[in-house]
């Protein structure tokens, strides 16, 4: 017995060490490999050329593949790591927009634009990690979900008719990715606490603290958006985990009442402004669960090149001595707080002049002295934003309430004319343009009627498309898809794409409470894969780097949505059905009626009985009684 | 065969008294003690759309205020409201939302969960919502998870006649299919008392179907009367709030949590030359004495607190084995037969009060028998009692007509 036992002991004694030591090599590796979750906080201004701010608020959070520490989390929402979980979401983007991006004025070629303009009311995309055939159910729950999530109505993203699966032309191109808008949605404060629960500190402390709601939504446009990107799989060396990354963007009027008292002379300065001033509020200290928590202040290159800093020339000695006043003390404008580093764009191909980079470090200040920065303009300035190589727009053709045209009109922009100058030595140079179009399938949109017109001049289709990708409408079942891959030649001034449909007919539960506003058709996506919009800070430890800063870096293709078309189908007369069953009730009541009588009534016995009544003017009782005491007088009432 | 009938009927005989009386103990006994009111629900629909309806937004957010305030938590109040009017684009306060000209209160603070909007806002949505049937896709968010300990309030609002609410300018809502909802719902055991309020034109109409015991119903206007707005906002341009609402909420400022305001007083707080319209109560289905009710008991989340010398011993004692709270595996496992097994029964509920050792497996077959039997021996009286009552009219008929 002894002896058998012994073996074991000593197996166990090994196991236990064996276990210790992968225990022990687990702890170090965990600590060694540094996988914690990260949350930063970043906001951006950027003064605007219409005398408008643009605020860009950036928060991201990422949480180590879930493999090294299980499903807990303590800064990752857990919200997000169970859907992420659940419906093995590989990358999603869902925003919430009220407005329209001015791609005139705001730009349309910088990385805000081309990542944070969205069209108005929801759009959701997502690429899934599950076999074919379940993507449809995946996406149904998702969206669900989020619904329940953020207090919105994204649930009707899930009907088929509604949603549609890109092949090519949307960024994260595969197979399985699912795209869906939904126009007509209202953005409000309920959307937003959601997004902002998501947060550590929730609005409660750092950044977030200016997300004061009236202000927020008095702006011009909004976008709230939400971008998360897994790689679960481990089949990859590298493991991120789940990155998610919250972003707010809105375009605010600075309320200056000065402005108002400054005479008109001077009614071209542009509008002095303070966080406090547009937020009503102040950062009183960073949010302490943040790893970084900074203030940007971007100037913009059209900017930059009419403030007309004093030793503009040679960028390059500027940018090594990037602490020198020169920068933040200019006769044009003046800071109220002095930023704690200056960062200069890497000189790009397409500019004259470069951005500078203003950073304010949240951590220093707190609650009796709160941060606020203000910037105060002391001479008028009048600049440009850098705008997308074509500007979009879209409109209706036609008139009657049977069919119509979508056009598709895209013009050439300040930019394009430079960038032509610049290619030209080239001899033939082309500009992609890939359009990405969901049409709702009660726009019966006829597929070959598509037409090419560049510089007023109708063209053969296949001369300058490329690439051709249609799916048709079916009815009640799925939308319309068409994309395209235009190559225009780079001198183009302008260039459309019409396209015809007949307005089709809905049954009368289909129309929605407002029928007679009319029906979105949503944006279409414009795209200009060969232009990447990306800025690149010098800066000196990479090691450090602020994510939204290495989102800047990032090269994304340009993009643009048009506008929302609102297409008005002809609206029945919604009280028909009970005009209709009230009339048909009339006629059968008559119909039956009349025919009853003629065929039951017996003229000649009525006659009889009615004299017979005259005869003897007996109630119904006396002639119960009647007949009850001639029953016990034993003799019937015979027939009369 | 005499021999073997005789003693089969002489166990009947024997048998029914008995079962009458215990079951008629059970019947009576057990929906008093079957559930204690253990938490609170609200149900809070603004049916109109487009921008003039203004005020009945702010109605059901001055009560989705009042109920948040008083202890009802956001997971438990389904709001639902037809129309974006906070951020709507004519609205000059953008997110803001107020039911006062003085602008004192922001209805539309940081922390709306608006759960069901625009669109989404249908009579078969809310329907849904009562009576618990959805797709198993949707959110437990969006859910009404109440129970049979629940007190349920709910709040409508819109443009009203007789006997139906419209819903969103394009559908209604009709009494029958109310009064339909709610008999399900208390089929399915979602609530144990339901309130529902309504601030619409002709709201008593709405209430003429009901028939479920346990609901209470207040209406802002009888048969052919009006419901009326209260203010008119010349900033805001659109009248603010609804006169029944206006004073509801007058009622409940004075109030916190710990406050024993019953709902009769509440209910004779309104005052019909204020109100120009009269309100109508229905408390026919409603058992308890509105007098000992605190309105908190709707409005509120405040539990009946049970003193208790020793952990789970009071609450076993009180609900006979409803609530056993020691739940050692095989009782918990019997708790839920016992539980299938009510719900099998439809209401007909059963407990051993005693425990005489009886297995529960062994339990449930017995049960099920005596009950069968019990309802087979009453559908034969029934028919026969009705034969019987038949021959007598037969007869006079017959006699009377030759």
């Amino acid at each position: 017995m002894v002896l058998l036992q012994r073996p074991h002991i000593l197996l166990l004694l090994i196991d236990t060490h064996q276990f210790l030591q992968c225990w022990i090599a687990f702890g170090s590796a965990n600590e060694e490999g540094q996988q914690q979750e990260e949350f930063s906080e970043e906001l951006l201004v950027k003064p605007l050329p219409d005398h408008k701010l643009l605020a860009h608020f950036h928060f991201q959070s990422s949480a180590p593949p879930s493999t090294s520490n299980g499903c807990h989390h303590h800064l990752f929402p857990k919200a997000i790591s169970q859907l992420v979980q659940k419906f093995r979401v590989k990358e999603m983007e869902l925003s919430f927009t009220q407005g329209r991006w001015n791609y005139e004025s705001w730009g349309g070629f910088d990385p805000i634009s081309s990542s944070n303009a969205k069209p108005p009311g929801v759009e959701l995309w997502a690429v899934f990690d599950v076999p074919q055939h379940h993507i449809d159910a995946s996406w149904k729950n998702l969206t669900h979900t989020l619904s329940g999530l953020f207090c919105a109505s994204i649930n009707f993203l899930e009907s088929t008719a509604t949603y549609s699966t890109p092949e090519w032309s949307f960024p994260p191109a595969s197979g399985n990715v699912r795209y869906g808008t939904f126009p007509c949605e209202a953005v409000c404060t309920e959307n937003l606490t959601p997004w902002l629960r998501l947060l550590p500190c929730r609005d409660k402390a750092g950044i977030a603290l200016l997300l004061d709601r009236p202000s927020l939504y008095r702006g011009f446009y909004h976008s709230q958006r939400l971008h998360l990107t897994s790689t679960e799989s481990s089949s990859e060396g590298i493991d991120s985990g789940i990155i998610l990354e919250q972003t707010l963007t809105v375009v605010l009027q600075p309320n200056s009442e000065r402005a108002i008292e400054v005479h008109a002379s001077e009614k071209h300065v542009q509008p002095s402004w303070s966080l406090s001033s547009i937020f009503g509020k102040q950062v009183s200290g960073r949010c302490v669960l943040a790893k970084s928590s900074s203030v940007y202040l971007l100037l913009d290159w059209g900017l930059v090149a009419e403030l007309k800093f004093p030793n503009k020339e040679n960028g390059k000695s500027a940018a090594n001595g990037l602490t020198s006043e020169n920068f933040w003390s200019n006769p044009s404008f003046e800071l109220s707080v002095n930023p704690d580093r200056i960062f200069l764009e890497e000189s790009s191909s397409h500019s004259k002049s470069l951005s500078i980079l203003y950073m304010f470090q949240v951590e220093k200040y707190s609650e009796s002295e709160p941060f606020d920065i203000g910037l105060m303009w002391k001479v008028p300035v009048a600049w440009l934003c850098q705008q997308t190589p074509l500007h979009a727009s879209r409109f209706f053709m036609g008139s009657g309430n049977e069919r119509g045209a979508i056009a598709i009109s895209l013009k050439s922009t300040q930019f394009t004319e430079g960038f032509m100058s610049a290619n030209s030595k080239d001899g033939s140079c082309e500009l992609r343009v890939d359009v990405f179009q969901v049409v709702p399938w009660y726009v019966k949109v006829y597929f070959h009627s598509l037409r090419v017109f560049v510089d007023q001049q109708p063209r053969a289709v296949s001369d300058f498309i490329e690439k051709i990708h249609v799916s048709p409408s079916k009815d009640k079942m799925s939308p319309g898809v068409m994309e395209v891959v235009l190559k225009l030649p780079c001198r183009v001034n302008t260039a459309a794409l019409t396209i015809e449909f007949d307005k089709g007919f809905l049954r009368i539960d289909e129309y929605p409470p407002d029928a007679n506003q009319g029906f979105d058709i949503p944006s279409a996506i414009i795209s200009f894969p060969n232009f990447h919009a990306s800025m690149v800070f010098l800066e000196d430890d990479s090691l450090n780097r602020s994510p939204l800063l290495s989102k800047f870096q990032e090269k994304c293709p340009v993009m643009s949505y048009t506008e929302v078309l609102l297409v008005p189908l002809t609206t029945p007369d919604f009280s028909m059905p009970y005009n209709v069953s009230t009339i048909k009730c009339t006629v059968f009541a008559l119909y039956f009626g009349s025919l009853l009588n003629v065929l039951q009534r017996r003229v000649a016995e009525e006659e009889r009985f009615l004299k017979a009544k005259a005869a003897k003017k007996t109630g119904r009782l006396p002639l119960l009684l009647s007949k009850l005491s001639a029953k016990l007088r034993g003799s019937g009432i015979n027939q009369d | 065969m005499e021999t073997f009938i005789n003693p089969k009927s002489l166990f009947h005989l024997l048998l029914l008294p008995c079962l009458l009386l215990y079951s008629s103990i059970a019947y009576n006994s057990s929906p008093v003690e079957a559930a204690m009111h253990t938490n609170n629900w609200a149900v809070l629909v603004c049916t109109s759309r487009f921008w003039f309806n203004y005020r009945h937004m702010a109605n059901t957010l001055s009560l989705y205020r009042t109920v948040k305030r008083l202890g009802i938590p956001d997971e438990r109040i389904i709001l639902m409201l037809a129309d974006d009017m906070a951020c709507n684009t004519r609205n000059k306060y953008p997110a803001q939302v107020f039911n006062n000209e003085n602008h004192r209160l922001n209805l539309y603070g940081d922390n709306v969960e608006v759960d069901y909007r625009g669109y989404e806002v249908t009579v078969e949505n809310f329907l849904r919502v009562l009576t618990g049937r959805h797709e198993t896709a949707v959110p437990r968010s969006k859910r009404l998870l109440s129970d049979e300990g629940s007190h349920i309030l709910l709040y409508m609002t819109g443009h009203g006649g007789d006997e139906f609410l419209k819903f969103q300018d394009s559908e209604e809502l009709q009494s029958h299919d109310l009064a339909d909802a709610v008999k399900q719902m208390k089929e399915k055991h979602r609530f144990k008392e339901l309130l529902i309020m309504v601030d619409t034109c002709q709201a008593a109409t709405l209430f003429n179907q009901l028939q479920s015991p346990g609901v209470l119903a207040i209406g802002s206007s009888m048969k052919g009367e009006n419901s009326y707005s209260h203010h008119l906002d010349s900033d805001v341009g659109v009248s603010v709030v609804d006169r029944f609402t206006y004073y509801t909420l007058a009622f409940f400022e004075r109030l916190n949590i710990y406050d024993n305001a019953s709902l009769s007083s509440l209910f004779s707080s309104y005052n019909p030359s204020l109100l120009m319209s009269t309100t109508y109560y229905r408390k026919d289905l409603y058992k308890r004495r509105l007098e000992e009710v605190p309105v908190t008991n709707f409005f509120g989340s405040v539990m009946e607190t049970i003193h208790t010398d020793a952990a789970y011993k009071a609450l076993s004692r009180r609900n006979s084995g409803r609530f056993e709270d020691e739940m050692s595996l095989d009782q918990s496992v019997h708790h839920i037969k016992r539980r299938m097994l009510i719900k099998v029964n439809d209401g007909d509920e059963i407990h051993d009060i005693n425990p005489e050792g009886e297995e529960g497996a062994s339990k449930c077959p017995w049960s099920t028998f005596r009950n069968k039997f019990q309802k087979a021996e009453n559908v034969d009286s029934l028919l026969n009692y009705g034969l019987v009552a038949m021959i007598p009219l037969l007869v006079i008929s017959t006699w009377l007509v030759q």
